[in-house]
């Protein structure tokens, strides 16, 4: 008690304020969590009284599941493309629009605009400006003289996917805008004075600067990427054979695969299984990178393990 | 089994939607919430004292607004609460125990739904009705019959709408006429190699795009559908006697899906990795952009008002690969009430007004398909030539109506992925035509036996 005695608030105030998180935390993810668990364990089937409990088995099948491993792998090599590039791609537009320019809020507004375009609207946009008999793209290559090419089956379908996701890197550049602004002009100054040229200040002054603010940019990027699968859905080209089984094998990713056992094969036990992996698949890329945030992320303040 | 047990179980899987919802970051489920919009609403609700609210699954261009207003005018007690056909939340709904009353839902391949116990048997309704009679029912309602054991036989689990011969075909004569092909016997029908042959004489290729296609066989609806049909011509089995086993690896098997293999190779018509913009043929065919279309009787329907294309349209029987002549349905659209309704008189009554109705006259006089009602089959339009043309063949064809296998244990939905999966493979030569057969053997088969052991 002596310890607390410095408090300003009291322990009931403390718990007061926090609980709409935990309450909110409990119930919406807490509680599903275990809900899926307990799914994961039995062979449901969504809909039907007849189900029953088969422990472990779910996890085993999958274990020997080569297309859910197969989609796990697309997945990580397509997180592992996306993210290095929105972030890469934020910052490069950021920087660029960090400058003087005439109609800077202009050209500021144009860049976000698409990240605030609903992610349905822009899976049409794009499907009609890379469809092959009729699509923009494929008409300019082939006023070059280039073929057509099918965008939106294999192997093309994978890039059509990056493509889109790139597509809304505007909301990453606000915020990394918003750190860059958050850079002392002195520091930058001082790295000029001392002789470097632009690109080592950007390296060695501006980039550690905004380093916490990359981090955060991956970390979420790596964990919405995993995730996605609304994207390959809308971009198939057909809603039909049951809409996911439409979806090209290049961008048939996890999140696609547990769709497909949960609406199509009507396995929710099964899926709850795979998304129960796919949780701690997640958590482990997540722990992950934080750790290795340790090498490359400058913090101004103490860190806790610093203290 | 006790009961507590089963009490727990229940507990735990009455929030299974939100719980996989929740893990399913978002989006998963769309449907997380059906619960609560999707409620039966009960007696009173929104609509006053004695009012039932009906929730009602189906899509707005066939049960219309007018329709709706209809029906509610001549039942006073009863409001209807309309959702649009949307397979992902009514499996939520479904989950959740909180079912809509009145679904739509297809023929061919219900009996999946019928064996896991979803749907209420509509037998004694129809035995008490005045207005939808057994012995007025045509032959494609058997496929919503289930009697534990067989499809085609015991109790009704639904009635067809409307259907339709699907594997028929329609064509452009204009577009035949051109490349000097004889029209389509009306009568005859035409063998699947001839149609490959003539496909690939009308298919106009120009600079990488395909100008004009040579036959279009809806691949991005259903390949389950005609290949069993083609099984079926050729006098196979798919199945095993309880329909717990399917085998793919029959000769008629891989005949029919090397067929599907070289008219995709052969770029004749759209495929799954050469798809259609719009996933359908219709707007191409319109165009005269595809000159045959593998569409049923109800496609006649998209024509009343094209003046211009009247003229150079028919339609022609399904085609054959084997000796024997099968005219199916791929699927015979309809609606079945679900076990846990609780509205299932009210809902019934919307039956009756939805499938024997002015609704179902409507429909049976505008020549969208087929209707499932005997009496019914004499409305069906003949004012235009092409009408009339179109009339004779599916009049024809109703002497060669066959049903499609289905199986409980499996949906056709997986079947046509499994089939897609294993085209797309041998088409871009990664496997041939003997792997393939056998992967999609093993495939389904072990759909099957998990699907026996959920159903029992």
């Amino acid at each position: 008690m002596a310890r607390n005695s410095w408090s300003r608030y009291s322990n009931r105030s403390f718990y007061l304020f926090v609980s709409p998180w935990v309450l909110g935390f409990l119930l919406l993810t807490a509680a599903p969590l275990a809900y899926a668990f307990g799914v994961s364990l039995t062979n449901f089937d969504g809909s039907s009284p007849r189900w029953r409990w088969v422990g472990f088995r779910n996890y085993v099948e999958l274990f020997g599941d080569k297309e859910a491993w197969a989609a796990l792998l697309r997945t990580v090599a397509y997180t592992g493309i996306a993210v290095p590039l929105s972030v890469a791609g934020a910052l490069g537009l950021a920087v660029l629009l960090n400058r003087r320019l005439k109609a800077v809020g202009l050209w500021r507004t144009l860049f976000f605009l698409p990240s605030v375009v609903p992610v349905v609207a822009m899976a049409i946009m794009w499907k009609l400006v890379l469809n092959k008999d009729a699509g923009i793209l494929n008409a300019i290559l082939n006023s070059v003289g280039v073929k057509s090419i099918s965008w939106l089956v294999d192997p093309m379908a994978f890039y059509a996917l990056i493509i889109l996701t790139l597509w809304g890197l505007g909301g990453g550049m606000v915020i990394m805008l918003a750190a860059l602004q958050g850079v002392p002009a002195e520091l930058e100054e001082a790295a000029i004075v001392d002789g470097a040229n632009r690109w080592r200040v950007f390296r060695h002054i501006t980039v550690p600067m905004i380093s916490p603010v990359i981090f955060f940019q991956v970390v979420t990027g790596v964990i919405a990427t995993f995730q996605i699968v609304v994207q390959p859905l809308l971009l198939a080209e057909t809603n039909s054979i049951a809409g996911v089984g439409q979806v090209p094998q290049s961008t048939h990713l996890y999140m696609v695969q547990v769709y497909q056992e949960f609406f199509t094969s009507s396995r929710f036990g099964y899926g709850s299984a795979m998304l129960w992996v796919f949780f701690l698949v997640i958590l482990a890329f997540t722990l992950l990178v934080q750790r290795s945030s340790r090498l490359w992320v400058h913090y101004e303040v103490d860190t806790d393990s610093d203290r | 089994m006790d009961g507590s047990a089963r009490i727990s179980r229940r507990r735990l899987l009455a929030g299974t939607t939100a719980a996989v919802g929740g893990v399913a970051a978002g989006g998963l489920l769309s449907g997380c919430n059906a619960g609560s919009s999707g409620s039966s609403g009960g007696t009173s609700g929104g609509g006053g004292e004695g009012t039932v609210t009906l929730t009602v699954m189906y899509n707005n261009n066939e049960l219309t607004k007018e329709h709706i207003a209809d029906f509610e005018a001549k039942n006073a007690g009863i409001k209807i609460n309309f959702l649009q056909t949307d397979p992902t939340r009514l499996n939520a709904m479904l989950a959740a125990g909180n079912p809509p009353d009145f679904v739509r839902g297809a023929a061919v391949g219900s009996a999946n739904v019928n064996a896991r116990g979803l749907a209420t048997d509509l037998t004694p309704y129809l035995e008490k009705s005045q207005v939808l009679k057994k012995d007025d029912l045509l032959g494609v309602n058997d496929s919503f019959r289930w009697d534990g054991g067989k499809i085609g036989q015991g109790a009704y689990y639904g009635i067809v709408k409307d259907w339709s011969q699907d594997a028929t075909l329609w064509y452009s004569s204009q577009l035949l006429d051109q490349v000097k092909v004889p029209h389509l016997s009306d009568t005859e029908p035409i063998g699947y190699d001839e149609l490959l042959a003539i496909g690939k004489k009308l298919t106009v290729k120009q600079g990488g795009k395909t100008k004009v296609y040579g036959v279009g066989l809806e691949w991005a609806w259903n390949l389950y559908a005609p290949l069993a049909t083609m099984i079926l011509q050729q006098g196979e089995e798919l199945y095993n006697d309880d329909l717990t086993e399917a085998s793919f690896t029959t000769a008629a098997a891989r005949r029919a899906f090397a067929w599907y293999v070289d008219f995709a190779q052969a770029g004749v018509g759209p495929t799954s990795l050469d798809p259609l913009p719009d996933g359908a043929d219709l707007s191409t065919f319109m165009a005269k952009r595809m000159a045959v279309t593998q569409d049923g009787y109800w496609y006649g329907g998209n024509f009343v008002k094209e003046t211009a294309l009247q003229g150079s349209i028919r339609m022609a029987p399904a085609p054959v690969m084997g000796d024997r002549r099968v005219s199916p349905t791929y699927a015979g659209q309809g609606a079945w009430i679900p076990a846990k309704s609780k509205h299932k008189d009210e809902a019934w009554k919307l039956m009756e007004y939805f499938m024997a109705g002015p609704p179902a006259e409507e429909r049976a006089k505008s020549g969208w398909g087929l209707p499932a009602l005997k009496s019914l089959l004499p409305k069906l339009p003949q004012d235009l030539p092409y009408q009339k043309q179109a009339y004779q063949v599916a009049q024809n064809e109703l002497k060669f109506t066959g049903a499609l296998p289905d199986s409980p244990y499996v949906t056709i939905d997986a079947w046509n992925i499994a089939l897609d999966k294993y085209l797309q493979r041998v088409i871009k030569k990664q496997s041939t035509v003997d792997a393939a057969c056998q992967g999609i053997t093993d495939d389904i088969n072990k759909l099957l036996k998990q699907g026996k052991e959920q159903i029992g």
